[in-house]
């Protein structure tokens, strides 16, 4: 039986609704679980039935944990508690920091690569796999190092380590930005007298200023959600909020849902946010070559 | 003021008399570009690669004063981890974990973005949601998950309205369930990954070729299995190597959310090693199973690159595009 | 002042050879156009000048020293380039005083200098704007503007018009023609359009696949093209060339071609006997009515273009023989109907086996 073009087009445009719908809520459920955890009340943290719902929606859980509230401790769950705020602090500046050299390093060898071939296509494959590397195998040798160097405990000696590892990102990212500003406009810049490094920052870097920010954002999703490397280089003197929501335990078996909630919440959802105001470049930050645009 | 007046007014530029070589201004851009890398290399990695080898051949533990007090053991530690079963079936177990979630992955990925490589209504928000795991930082993922699966849990409950069934399996203290439990969760957490990539990849393919079969009457299938697969050969490619290295390195999940267990049941590569290192704190043995495990991902990441650099290559000969044009060395 | 020689110059890229063994010398205000198909090496040549581009092999001297290691800046040169190259972040008089600020000129200087050129190129009002708010003729007279105003002793220019329409290729066109009067500098241009070539050149470098095929001025290369190749290039529409072969019959010099038969002129009288191709552009093919003519052919196709009319023939071959008369008389002729011909006989040209021209003897 032959369908009409319109007919077909309904079954499939059906089909796809479904299964996209299935998919996304199975996608979001959990993200909408932690969210409504860390609006319910203790007593409604592992109900049975389980509350769908916090009924009422508390802010008990978020005053106690980043602002340290005393009176919304609820009594049975006392919690070692650490300073999510510090620990704020520190991701912030440990995920910028080295987020910002990784990118300003790696688009000038970004450059050298595309203009001047200072890597070949094989190191520079080589260097991405570099990154594929599991961490843990130099994780050890690693904090001996540091503490011989005293870099260990230090917010200095996690950017460090955080702008090795994300450096092949920024480079293969940026790489395809560079590649897109045409010769000819670098070549009348130096006819026109401009040395080789001002010609990269006043006239290719500013022409590749969203691919810059894409990348950035990028990579700070990277360096924010680090977690083994974080918590082997930190101890006592620095955390960053991952380690934080791995710390945060109560005195019962650890499980103080609704203030894990609220941290993990603090955690994740800024970075939702950046990750969408840069969705649209995403693909670009995965693609490696490997899509023609 | 005229043309004439200008020519006149000064001397017209020369070739420079005090001017640098260009060969050399060339080679100390290139050097000075190289630096931070070539220092990251010496300073960091090095170090540390060279501090991991030492270990593994001399015994060392913390109660040992100074590193240089181990002895010189050669090969034996090596011996030891690659005749320990519990290693071998750590690597069986990360082999699995990283295949079953990479396969997952993939094949959800890639129907995801053949459900939406063509524009329709609401496709944005459905794009949105479908990112979000990505996004969510995979110790948020593990805690997550804490707070869902257990056994008299939202997961199960839901499951067992919506079909019927009493649906209570323990995903968090079940030993055979474990290592499934967190391959699931990957699954979550990573699908989004290989769902851009792909869908970059099929946007990417021009429209000409596929309208072109539809006239001539090739199928839907037809056209997907001989125009629409083969072009994006690199991309899935991409998608499976990138997802299966990082798996086999996963840690965050596994560890925050079992500590390896329960019982063994997902000591994993990464897990092992933590746990060898910094629970029975044998540095050196942790060490010899970080040599023997970073050189089986070099032999993977070489074959891999080798396999991309192949796709990378017929890709730019397809679409007859060269990088840019390069300045002379 | 500014004479450029390139002595021996190879490029090679890998198996390719852009430029074989080139050797030239512009002297000082010409200007020198190189045209010739693309592929043919005088872009690479004009990269090798300006520094882009390093040759395997041969030297280039600018005023007798040897620049091959100098950088581009270091060269006293301008350019101009095909796509204009504009910066698009800057806006016009930002782009225009570049040059000027890598020189470290004072601001105020800058400002005026800025100004008197834009002036000069009649931009001045578009100072303000971004080049994507620019047209393409305008984009290129900011370029001209922005390597005028650096006073460089040899202007490069890069196919600088091959991205304009018809009618702004002939405004810009004429401003580089002025401009080279005025400043009465150095001016090197590369083209593949003929008819640039033939109205901006004091010198014309005929180049093809690498290699030189002639040198000479305007009107050497149009009337005494050096071979094949060269008369077929120049000259819109092209030169008529008909394959055939020389015979001796009557104790005169004849051609022979499939489709006709002609004298030839006694300057050929001493011609060796062979094959041949003859040469005659349409503008020297004269018709002629009632009877008399060298040759006798059908037309296939008649032209009225206005100020002219091109009449094409069946020669027996694909390509058509093409007259071009003034005026509009001639558009009322028919397809098919059998004209007469007359050539003009000092414009015979006769081309060898190798395409090379042969001499007639004077």
């Amino acid at each position: 039986m032959a369908m009409t073009k319109s007919q077909r087009r309904r079954i499939t445009s059906g089909v796809r609704y479904v299964v996209l719908s299935v998919w996304g809520l199975m996608a979001f459920f959990p993200i909408y679980w932690i969210i409504s955890t860390s609006f319910k009340l203790d007593t409604q943290w592992f109900a049975w039935p389980p509350y769908y719902f916090p009924s009422p929606p508390t802010l008990a859980n978020y005053m106690n944990v980043w602002f340290g509230a005393e009176e919304y401790a609820q009594t049975q769950y006392a919690i070692s508690s650490q300073k999510p705020l510090i620990s704020l602090y520190n991701s912030t500046v440990i995920a910028v920091t080295s987020t910002f050299l990784s990118v300003l390093f790696g688009s000038m060898i970004a450059y050298g690569v595309s203009r001047y071939r200072i890597l070949s296509e094989a190191r520079m494959f080589q260097l991405l796999m570099l990154r594929m590397i599991p961490p843990i195998v130099i994780v050890a040798p690693l904090s001996l190092y540091y503490t011989a160097i005293g870099l260990i405990d230090t917010r200095f000696g996690l950017i460090l380590v955080y702008f090795l590892t994300t450096l092949p990102y920024a480079v293969w990212m940026t790489k395809s930005f560079i590649d897109e500003v045409p010769l000819e406009v670098e070549q009348a810049a130096e006819i026109l007298g401009a040395s080789r490094w001002r010609t990269v920052f006043e006239i290719v870097l500013p022409l590749i200023r969203s691919g810059l920010v894409a990348t950035f954002l990028f990579i700070l999703i990277l360096t924010w959600s680090e977690y083994l490397l974080a918590l082997i280089i930190t101890k006592t003197q620095v955390t960053t909020l991952p380690i934080e929501l791995s710390k945060y335990q109560g005195s019962t078996e650890g499980r103080v849902y609704g203030r894990q909630a609220a941290l993990a919440v603090g955690i994740t959802v800024p970075l939702m946010i950046v990750g969408l105001i840069i969705r649209k470049h995403l693909a670009r930050g995965f693609s490696f070559g490997m899509v023609r645009r | 003021m005229t043309v004439a007046a200008l020519s006149a007014a000064e001397a017209p530029l020369q070739a420079s008399p005090r001017a640098v070589s260009r060969r050399r201004a060339i080679r100390r851009f290139k050097l000075s570009l190289l630096a931070p890398l070539i220092a990251l290399f010496a300073f960091v990695l090095m170090p540390v690669l060279l501090l991991q080898l030492y270990f593994s051949v001399h015994q060392w533990t913390v109660y040992l004063g100074s590193w240089w007090d181990a002895d010189y053991i050669g090969l034996d530690l090596f011996k030891e981890v690659l005749t320990d079963p519990r290693f071998g079936w750590a690597v069986v177990r990360s082999l699995a974990f990283a295949t079953g979630s990479t396969i997952g992955c993939f094949v959800f990925g890639f129907l995801l973005a053949y459900l939406m490589h063509k524009p329709f209504r609401g496709q944005a928000i459905y794009y949105i949601i479908f990112i979000l795991p990505m996004l969510t930082v995979p110790v948020v993922v593990a805690y997550t998950a804490e707070m869902m699966l257990y056994q008299s849990g939202p997961l199960n409950d839901v499951i067992t309205r919506l079909s019927g069934i009493e649906f209570k399996p323990s995903w968090l203290s079940d030993p055979h369930l474990a290592l499934m439990t967190v391959s699931l969760l990957e699954i979550w957490n990573w699908t989004p990954f290989s769902f851009i990539i792909m869908l970059a990849g099929l946007t990417a393919i021009p429209k000409e070729p596929i309208e072109a079969a539809e006239i001539l009457g090739a199928s839907k299938w037809r056209i997907f299995w001989e125009v629409q697969v083969p072009l994006l050969r690199p991309v899935i490619l991409l998608a499976l190597v990138l997802r299966f290295l990082e798996a086999m390195a996963e840690f965050p999940k596994t560890w925050s959310l079992f500590q390896g267990g329960p019982g063994s049941a997902t000591e994993t590569l990464p897990v092992y090693i933590f746990m060898t290192t910094w629970q029975y704190f044998e540095i050196s043995k942790g060490a010899a199973m970080s040599y023997i495990v970073m050189l089986l991902m070099i032999v993977i990441v070489l074959f891999a690159i080798r396999l991309l650099r192949r796709e990378k290559r017929s890709l730019d000969k397809m679409y007859e595009q060269t990088d840019s044009p390069k300045v002379e060395a | 002042m500014a004479r450029i020689e390139l002595c021996n110059l190879v490029k090679s890229f890998g198996a390719v050879h852009a430029v074989k063994d080139l050797s030239f010398t512009i002297e000082d205000g010409e200007f020198v156009v190189f045209v010739g198909p693309s592929g043919c090496g005088k872009t690479t040549t004009l990269r090798m000048i300006a520094g882009f581009e390093d040759p395997t092999s041969g030297e280039i001297r600018i005023d007798g020293r040897v620049v091959n290691d100098l950088e581009p800046r270091d060269r006293g040169l301008g350019m101009v380039f095909q796509s204009h190259a504009l910066f698009p972040h800057k806006n016009v008089a930002q782009n225009i005083e570049f040059g000027l600020r890598m020189k470290n000129v004072p601001p105020e200087e800058r400002v005026k200098r800025v100004r008197e050129v834009a002036e000069m190129v009649r931009i001045g009002h578009l100072l303000e704007k971004m080049p994507s708010q620019c047209s393409g003729g305008e984009s290129q007279r900011v370029a001209l503007a922005r390597t005028l105003v650096t006073n460089p002793s040899t202007f490069l220019l890069d196919e600088p018009l091959s991205s304009l329409d018809a009618k702004l290729r002939r405004e810009l066109r004429a401003e580089c023609d002025r401009l080279h009067q005025a400043l009465k500098r150095t001016f090197i241009y590369v083209t593949h359009d003929q008819e640039e070539a033939m109205t901006l050149a004091d010198r014309i470098v005929v180049m093809r696949l690498g290699e030189i095929v002639q040198i000479g001025s305007p009107m050497e290369i149009y009337s005494n093209p050096v071979n094949y190749f060269v008369a077929d290039f120049f000259g819109s529409p092209s030169m008529n060339l008909v394959a055939g072969e020389i015979v001796q019959a009557n104790g005169a010099t004849r051609f022979r071609s499939e489709s006709f038969d002609v004298a030839l002129p006694d300057s050929f009288k001493a011609a060796k006997a062979g094959a041949v191709t003859l040469g005659i552009r349409p503008e020297h093919v004269g018709v002629t009515l009632g009877g008399g003519g060298d040759i006798e052919l059908p037309v296939r196709l008649v032209e009225p273009l206005g100020k002219d009319t091109l009449l094409y023939f069946d020669a027996g071959v694909e390509r058509a023989f093409v007259a071009v008369t003034e005026g509009l008389g001639m558009a009322e002729i028919k397809a098919g109907e059998r004209i007469a011909l007359s050539f003009d006989r000092r414009r015979i040209h006769l081309f060898d086996g190798d395409g090379l021209r042969i001499a007639g003897a004077r």
